[in-house]
Order: C-alpha cells, then structure tokens, then sequence
C-alpha cells in the first residue's frame, strides 16, 4: 500500500488568484523517506496540510484531484481520523507547543483520541525516548531551546503513532545545533523504526544525503523526482527553480566542466573526498610519467 | 517572565499534594468566610491561620511579601484613607475641620486592612500550592468544561510568550526611533499603535498555527477524553475539605443564629 | 532625544567596545568581557550559536541594551549617555523578525516612520524614503501593505525602513531565515551595494555559507565571548573552533580540511576556489 497517493491535485486558498498546487501528482511508499524542495511560494506547505487533511477539510479554498494516505480518501475522512495515520510538525516551534509541561504536550494527542492512562503514559516514554529528550517530562517549554521545541513537537506527532510523518520546513527557525539534533532524530526515525517520512525544505544540502528520494517543486507541480544522486546533480537546473545546489553538486559539476574528459558525480562530503583524492593521484600520477 | 503567572512552585508538602478541587472549594469557602467574620479580632485569627497554611505550605514569609506587595500596599492605603473618610463612632482622636479621627474608624479600617490580606494570602496560597495544570484539571473535574479549562491553560501558558513578544516589538520600533516614554497621553498612544499592531498581528498569526496543530492532534475527535493526570481524592483530602466546611459553618451559625459578636 | 552626532570624519573608528559585560535580570552572564573595534565601510559577520551573546551584543551598539560593566562607544562617545532614539541615526537595527517592525497601511508610510521619528522635515523624509526603497528594489510594491506581502518582501521593507533613517552602520539580524536562494541572493546583492556606497555592514547570523559569501571580517562569539576576529580565511581554518561555537563550516570548507594532506589550502571558502585548487594540484586541464 502506498503511504501516500496525490493525482493531479489543484488547490487554490480562498481569496487568492493563483493556484498553490497545479496539478501535482506524488506517490510516497511506505518507509520511503522523500524529501520536497522548492522555492518559497512553489506550493510545498500545501502539500504537507493536504497530506493530513487540514486541506480541504479546515482551510478554505477550492481542491480538486485526489489525495489517498494509505488508501483513505482524504476528502473523506475527517482530520482526526487521519491524525492516527499521518502526524504533522510545523516550522515554528514557538506556536505548536501550547501545553505548560512536555509531558502534557506529548499526552495531548492520545488523552483527545481517549487512549487508556497506562497507554499514554508508556507512548509519552516511547516518543520521548526516540526523539532524544527522555527525562524532559516535567520541564516547561520556555526553558527548552529553540532545537529541543521542534523535537517534543516532533514527539507530540508520535505520540499518536502515525505511519507516516509530513515535517513542513522544522528546521526554520533552528541555529546549526538545532538542525543537527533534528535531522539525527529524523535518520534514526528512518533507519530503526521504518517510519514514512515527508520532509519539506528549502536547503538542499541536508536532504541530499539521506533522503530515498527527493522531489523538486515549482510552481505548484513537482518537476522531477528520483534519488538525491540524480536529481540534485544538475546545479543549472536547480537555480532554474529558485534552488541553491548542494555544494558537493556545484563541485561535481564545476570539476567536469572543467577537467575536460572526466565526468564527476558526487553528494556527500565522503564520497567527494574520495573522488577527489582519486583524481589528484592519478593526474599526478600522469604527469610524472 | 512568567512569574506574574506562574506563582507555582514544585515543593513536597501535603498543602501541595492535596487535591485541587479541595484547594478551590476551600478557598472559596475560606473567602467567604473573610466576608462573614468581621471583627478585628476574628480576622486576626484568620490571618494567623493563613500564615501557618502558608508555613505549612513552605512558602518563605519574603516570598510571599514580595509577591503581594501590590496587596501590601493596598492595606496600608486603606489603614490610612479609611479613618479620613469615617468619621461615625466614639471616641474622637483628633479633628481638623469637617475630617474627625476616631477610635472605631481606625479599628475598621484596620479590620478591611486585614481582611484584604487574608484573601490575597488565601489565594497565593492556591497558586503556590497548584501548578496550572492541575488548576484547571480540578475545575474540569468541578464540572468546568474542557474547551474552557483549555482555554485557561493556552492563555496562561502564552501570557509570558505574548509578553516578551511585546517588548521585542517594543525594541525594534525603539530602534527606529519611536519614543514611547516621551510626550503627551494622545502622542504616546498614537505611539503605541506602532506596538499594538505588530503584536496583535503576530499573536493572530501564531494562533492560526495553534489552531491547525490543535486539530492535528485530533482535538476535539471524541466527547470520552482520557487524562494522563489523573487526581482522586484521598481521605485526607476528604478531612481536609470536610475541616474548612466546619470553618465557614460553625462561624456563620454562631453569628446568624447565635449572634455571636465575631 | 538627545543626538549623538558624529564630531569628526577623521575618526574611522565608528564602535569600540571595551571589556564590555552584561548580564540579564535572570542573572545570566551573556556577556563575559568583550573588546572589539567597529570601523566604517567594515563588512562585519557577528556569528555564533543559540545563546552565545551575539544578538546581546549588537544590542549594545544601538542602546537597547546597557553594559553591566566596561564600555560602548560610539563616535567616541559612551552609547550609555545616548537614547535609543538619538543613536538610531547612527546605528539601524533591523530586527529579525519583520512582522515585529511592520504595522503601516503602505509600505511608503513604513519606509517614512523611522527618519520621521528621529526628526527630519517632511522634504528630507521623503528623498531619504525614497532612496532607501530604490536601495532595497521595492519601488514595485510602494502602495502594498507591508503585512500582505510574502516574507522575503517583508524583510525588505523592513530594511528599508531602518536604513532610510541614513544611519552609518546598519546592522542586521539573521536577515536571510526563511528565505529561498534567490531571496537570498536578491538581499544580498542589496546589501553589498550599500557596503559598497559606504555604509559599515553587521550581520548577525549562523549561516556560515552567508559569511563565507559576503563578510570581510569574522567575528566569532561563544558563550559570552570573543574566540575569533579576524578575516573569513581565517575563521574557516579553524574548523574545531568553528564546531565548538556551535556553528557548521560549509561542506566544501570541511571537504578542503579533508584534502589538506594532497595540497589543498585549508581555508577554501566556495566550490569556484576549490576547483581551482585542484587542478593546479593535479597538473591543470588536459
């Protein structure tokens, strides 16, 4: 069963001329971890509140197309019952915590689905624990950092235990600790418990290295999708959406362009060094002889 | 800067343990019972009462002042404004014009004095005693309605957010040359204009992001909520409220029907 | 208000800080004794993590903030004796936050409220207003309101706003969160032609990909004080320093350190550079 299931989904907020999504069609299977990039304005918030209901069911606008999450229609089910399957965290941390204790924070999403006391208590522990904030019971949300915030945020959503998580642009507001602890939180998510994972962003950089695959939006569609490796290689054609390369890609692409008859092809930081390192030795190894 | 709000503090002491509906009804009663008692003498009793509660509670007597001193203040205004406007009662203590000391005066304006303390102490003694979340967990449990018991708790938990937003807007239009200190009543609140909107703009939008997560999380799904915090009353908590019951009732009884003079 | 007016041109030094400490109300030090000199027409990066002084410190420099002990100076003078207000034709804040600055029906006004403020005539407000939306490339949305437009918009009115008031040093807070590459390089752009026109630029930020970009000079903050000044190939030399001060080197910085046993220098700060590097080491270009 597919996690998630968009055919040509258009959406228009209400009161706006353009259509956020124009026709947008994206298959998200279970365990995958896909991340979407695109421009502010390229319609990647949308996707996420499409993902869980909130479109069309709480903000207004005019939807047309399909959205199936592991084969419910989303038109058809309320948010709520969506909630079970899908758990979203917003980019601002300040203003998705509203409880005066993380304990309570994390509760509040069984206690409203009337899960037993002895349940919620043991999935408090459980989502604490994999976000990395075991102990945090009784601290208050103002003593936490900005990085600590966007991950009871994170165990707030699994708390109810989704199949699928939509993040929409977490590490907005975070300083370089904070977006570390996050995206640390969200590979173990991947690689220990299989989780579905959406992410939305605008850095390119992270998401190459450990997204299954990632798919480029603009302007309301997605333009291409496939593995990091393939998609984010072209630095020209991610400038063309209003996307900053990841530097290992402009490198790639720099050292072929220039280095006449190699082609390079690399993402992470390990993999350049070894290519490099390779190529140095073997020019020098020409030129001596 | 939460303190305005969150008087609460995390001590193991059987005033903090006890169930909150029993804290809310007692100091209901116990207020009540300021308003029956009136004279001095009883109200003095009630006073000592409140300070071994507040003992009992382990709240510093410095903490406490600190906290109230608005209250104190007030006190100290009525002790000394009340005798001005009172002038019934023998005998004089001294007179300049139509404005007449007396004795009895004195001894009521002391006697309100203190009968404001014992409020305020009565309800500090709520707040230190029960973190916010079992407030409103007890007032659902009296039968307040969730939706409002959540209300309660978001506004005060965004009180002190709210607050340190207005003085981050407060700096920033400071910065762009906005004196709020300076000029007349219509100049300044033109001037503050410049803080209202971006704050009341910003708290609108935070709330449309509290409003989607809220409904992310399934709020409002199904009438049968559960609690993780679950408070039972122990028989302690029994004797307790059945004790200040007695407080209210033995007094008022000996000075409706008996007409005990206290 | 009282104006504090520059004395003399001949003095390039604009802010000079000495031993300054401050501590909050909550008896947090967030400063620990900090000493630096700001001079005009300087390309300044004040970087650091989450808590490391770095926002307390600029702080200073327009009079928000006071010192709890040592100094701030500007033109000479202790910014102490100075208001906020009087020190805002000198130094511009622009906050992080737009939507803390906005609240006029049309951009134009928002543009118009700091020199008005700070007392210029209607004439003089309107020219300063003027060239600071035609520095900004907003002249397209002067009729908007400020509070309707998309964020990367937003961010520029506000900057605006700060730098119509014609101030020397114009500092701004994380000005690129939340924007797109193209935002980014749009701002930018803005930004280095008024360092380039004159005007002494502070940016606070995380971004060590910005400061490799556009800063001539690093200033590196970490709980409370100074552990680098000096130009960006230094700071990114040390990559134990940079990690320490919570910050992340970019990724083509730390793949140099990686290769710095082949030959490559290690203070590499874009791709272009490396390339470069690399083919030199390698016997150039078939």
């Amino acid at each position: 069963m597919q996690a998630l299931k968009v055919k040509d989904a258009r959406f228009k907020y209400q009161g706006s001329e353009q259509f956020a999504l124009n026709g947008l069609s994206l298959d998200v299977q279970q365990g995958e971890f896909v991340s979407l990039l695109g421009r502010n304005g390229s319609g990647k918030s949308t996707v996420c509140m499409l993902a869980n209901g909130l479109i069309p069911h709480v903000i207004r606008g005019t939807f047309e197309g399909s959205v199936e999450v592991f084969g419910m229609d989303v038109t058809k089910k309320s948010v709520a019952e969506i909630s079970t399957r899908v758990g979203i965290v917003f980019q601002e941390p300040e203003s998705q915590l509203f409880c005066m204790s993380v304990e309570e924070e994390v509760a509040f999403g069984p206690e409203n689905l009337a899960v037993p006391r002895e349940q919620i208590r043991e999935r408090v522990e459980w989502a604490l624990d994999l976000v990395g904030m075991r102990g945090y019971n009784k601290r208050s949300p103002f003593s936490l950092s900005g990085g600590q915030k966007q991950r009871v945020a994170i165990a707030a959503a699994l708390s109810m235990q989704p199949d699928m998580l939509v993040l929409d642009e977490p590490a907005y507001a975070l300083d370089p600790l904070g977006r570390l602890e996050l995206y640390s939180v969200l590979r173990r998510l991947r690689e220990k418990h299989g989780m579905t994972v959406v992410l939305v962003e605008r850095d390119t950089e992270e998401a190459a290295l450990f997204s299954d695959r990632v798919a480029l939006m603009s302007e309301g569609k997605i333009v291409d999708v496939g593995p990091p490796q393939a998609v984010l290689r072209d630095p020209a054609r991610l400038r063309a959406i209003g996307l900053s390369p990841p530097q290992m890609a402009e490198l790639a692409s720099l050292l072929s362009y220039k280095s006449t008859g190699k082609e390079f092809s690399f993402l992470g930081v390990e993999d350049a060094q070894a290519a490099v390192r390779h190529f140095i030795e073997s020019q020098s190894g020409r030129a001596r002889a | 800067m939460t303190g305005f709000v969150d008087l609460y503090t995390e001590v193991d002491t059987f005033l903090h343990r006890m169930d909150p509906r029993v804290k809310i009804i007692a100091v209901v009663l116990l207020s009540l019972l300021g308003f029956v008692l009136s004279s001095l003498l009883s109200l003095l009793v009630l006073l000592a009462f409140m300070f071994i509660l507040l003992f009992l509670a382990r709240a510093t007597l410095s903490k406490t002042m600190f906290a109230l001193k608005f209250v104190l203040r007030i006190m100290v205004l009525i002790m000394v404004l009340w005798p001005l406007f009172d002038p019934s009662g023998k005998p004089e203590l001294a007179s300049l014009g139509p404005v007449k000391i007396t004795e009895p005066a004195i001894i009521r304006g002391v006697t309100s004095a203190v009968r404001v303390g014992c409020l305020a102490t009565v309800w500090y003694i709520l707040l230190f005693t029960t973190s916010q979340r079992d407030l409103v967990r007890g007032l659902v449990k009296l039968g307040l309605r969730f939706d409002f018991g959540l209300t309660i708790a978001i506004s005060l938990r965004f009180f002190p957010t709210f607050g340190s937003m207005l003085e981050s807007i407060k700096d920033a239009q400071r910065a762009r040359g906005l004196e709020l200190e300076r000029g007349n009543v219509l100049k300044r609140a033109r001037n503050y204009v410049a803080v209202l909107v971006p704050t009341i703009v910003s708290a609108l939008r935070a709330a449309d992001t509290l409003s989607l997560a809220l409904q992310s999380r399934a709020y409002g799904a199904r009438a049968d909520r559960t609690y993780l915090r679950e408070i039972s009353m122990r028989g302690a908590d029994v004797l307790a409220l059945a004790i200040v019951i007695g407080l209210l009732v033995v007094p008022s009884m000996a000075k409706y029907m008996f007409q005990v003079p206290i | 208000m009282i104006p504090c007016t520059s004395p003399s041109s001949t003095d390039e030094k604009i802010i000079s800080v000495r031993d300054l400490k401050y501590v909050y109300d909550n008896k947090v030090q967030a400063l620990q004794g900090i000493t630096l000199d700001i001079r005009k027409g300087e390309y300044l990066a004040l970087v650091g993590g989450n808590g490391s002084g770095k926002t307390t410190l600029a702080k200073h420099f327009n009079g928000l903030l006071r010192p709890t002990g040592g100094t701030v100076a500007v033109h000479g003078r202790p910014a102490a004796e100075c208001t906020v207000a009087g020190l805002a034709r000198i130094v511009g804040y622009a906050f992080q936050n737009p939507d803390h600055q906005l609240f006029c029906p049309t951009v134009e006004e928002e543009v118009a409220f700091g020199p008005r403020n700070i007392g210029y005539d209607e004439k003089e407000v309107a020219v300063k207003a003027e060239r600071a939306i035609e520095a900004m490339g907003i002249r397209h949305l002067k009729g908007r309101a400020p509070l309707s437009l998309p964020l990367g918009e937003r961010r520029r009115v506000s900057i605006a706003s700060v730098i119509a008031m014609d101030p020397e040093v114009i500092i701004l807070d994380e000005p690129t969160t939340g924007l797109d590459a193209e935002e980014i390089k749009d701002l930018m752009s803005s930004v280095d032609r008024l360092n380039r026109e004159g005007k002494t630029i502070i940016l606070i930020t995380h971004d060590m990909k910005l400061v490799a970009q556009h800063a001539r000079r690093v200033v590196v903050l970490s709980k409370g004080m100074v552990s680098l000044d000096s130009d960006p190939r230094g700071a990114f030399s040390d990559l134990d320093l940079l990690r320490e001060s919570n910050l992340l080197p970019p990724p083509v910085t730390i793949l140099a350190h990686r290769l710095s046993d082949c030959g490559i220098p290690k203070d590499i700060l874009s791709p272009e550079e490396l390339v470069v590097r690399i083919l030199l080491i390698g016997g150039g270009a078939a």
